[in-house]
């Protein structure tokens, strides 16, 4: 149920993606991740279009961190702040992030090496039920995310929404 | 370490379909994150200064991007971007899959027969219409030909896209000379690929000119640039 990709530019790295409806413990989940005992990035799906706006925020944070320029301290918070729009860390957090009363979670993780022990220790912690993925289109509010991302009407004319969001990610820090 | 990893993309590249070698860069065609990818590599002109040729690179591939999205924010499209690398200059760009260069669909179009005027009057005036729009953001495109406009069939069956690439010499500039240079540029190449098709451009710019707020200095700009550019040939 979960989908994991590998990068193709950091061949030793693979992204894996899971998630979770009916949660009833993101409070708890958000503490584990803050203390570092859950190793993945918690995120707020409605804020997301498609898998593959995380692939990206993914892909550009092992870049950065390779690199040396990451803005914030670690990968997860990393993918985060590469989601959003903007170069305000905090926001970032708040609208991507999740909240302590949220019932559905998106959890991702970047890995060496198969996958499939950090996979049932995951769904272990959560309290919910796990969905496929590509769920994620029905959990997204795209007016918020329109809202968000300075969405024109015009843009949606020429290209899906996933599109324009993708566009603003990769290039927020040269606008 | 940071110059270790520098090379992912390079290696990456190693694997890539070289798509075309040009004077400034090089494209290749690739997957990226599980997608159908064209990659932009700028890379170092030797005879420049190195400090100097890094910022001059490093301001075109910012100016690529920025007027990418300029242009799509305003509903003309291009390719989507998915990813930039700033230390070796790429861009990573959605591989308009399927699509067509304006400059193939005008050679086969001459070529055949069936409703051949009018299949290229419409492109003409659907060139001119993006064209006008694009300025009317202020959106210089640099290195306008029929190369650089792609026909991306519409899933519908219905009319396809037209979508703008290789915005690498791209500025932002509200001058109406800038723009009539731009359809300079656009008038000479279009006029040399594709003999006889003087007619043809003149409908482009009648398009360009009922749809753009602004046209009427633009066009009265590129008769000037004409005027100038024929001038200097006399001379030799
Ligand atoms: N985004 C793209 N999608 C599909 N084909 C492209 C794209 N960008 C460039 N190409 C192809 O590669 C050639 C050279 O690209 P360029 O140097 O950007 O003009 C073009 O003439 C196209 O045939």
């Amino acid at each position: 149920m979960h989908l994991t990709q590998k990068l193709e530019l950091f061949p030793d790295h693979r992204v894996t993606q899971m998630l979770f409806k009916e949660v009833k413990n993101a409070a708890e989940l958000k503490k584990s991740a803050m203390e570092g005992k859950i190793n993945g990035a918690l995120i707020n799906p409605t804020m997301l279009v498609d898998p593959f706006q995380v692939l990206v925020a993914a892909n550009k944070a092992v870049h950065l961190e390779k690199i040396e320029k990451m803005k914030t301290r670690t990968l997860y918070s990393e993918i985060i702040f590469n989601l959003s729009p903007t170069n305000n860390i905090s926001e970032a957090f708040k609208r991507f992030g999740i909240s302590d009363g949220d019932d559905s979670v998106l959890i991702v993780m970047v890995d060496s090496k198969d996958e499939s022990q950090v996979v049932s220790d995951i769904a272990a912690r959560v309290e919910g039920r796990q969905v496929p993925v590509e769920e994620i289109s029905s959990l997204s509010d795209h007016a918020k995310i329109k809202k968000l991302y300075k969405v024109t009407p015009q843009e949606e004319k020429c290209g899906s929404l996933l599109d324009a969001v993708v566009c603003r990610m990769a290039t927020k820090d040269v606008m | 370490m940071a110059r270790e990893s520098n090379m992912a993309v390079p290696e990456f590249l190693r694997q890539a379909e070289l798509l075309k070698q040009g004077a400034e860069a090089r494209v290749y065609r690739a997957e990226f994150l599980g997608t159908p990818t064209i990659v932009k590599e700028r890379f170092p002109k030797r005879y420049r200064h190195p400090a100097l040729d890094e910022k001059l690179t490093h301001r075109r591939t910012v100016q690529e991007v920025r007027a990418i999205l300029r242009c799509r924010r305003a509903g003309i499209s291009a390719p989507v971007v998915y990813f930039v690398d700033y230390t070796c200059h790429c861009i990573f760009l959605e591989d308009i899959v399927g699509s067509s260069t304006v400059r193939d669909y005008i050679a086969s179009a001459q070529q055949s027969d069936s409703c051949k005027e009018l299949k290229l009057q419409r492109l003409a005036e659907r060139v001119g219409q993006v064209l006008a729009k694009m300025h009317d953001e202020d959106v210089i495109h640099g290195d306008l030909t029929t190369s650089n406009m792609l026909l991306r069939p519409s899933p519908e069956g219905g009319e396809s896209d037209l979508v703008l690439i290789d915005f690498g010499l791209s500025y932002i500039s509200a001058l109406p000379e800038d723009k009539g240079v731009d359809l300079y540029v656009l008038e000479k190449a279009f006029l040399s690929t594709h003999p006889n098709t003087e007619e043809l451009f003149e409908k482009l710019l009648k398009s360009y000119t009922a749809s753009s707020k602004k046209s009427s200095a633009v066009i009265k700009k590129l008769d000037e640039v004409r005027l100038r550019g024929r001038k200097r040939s006399m001379v030799g």
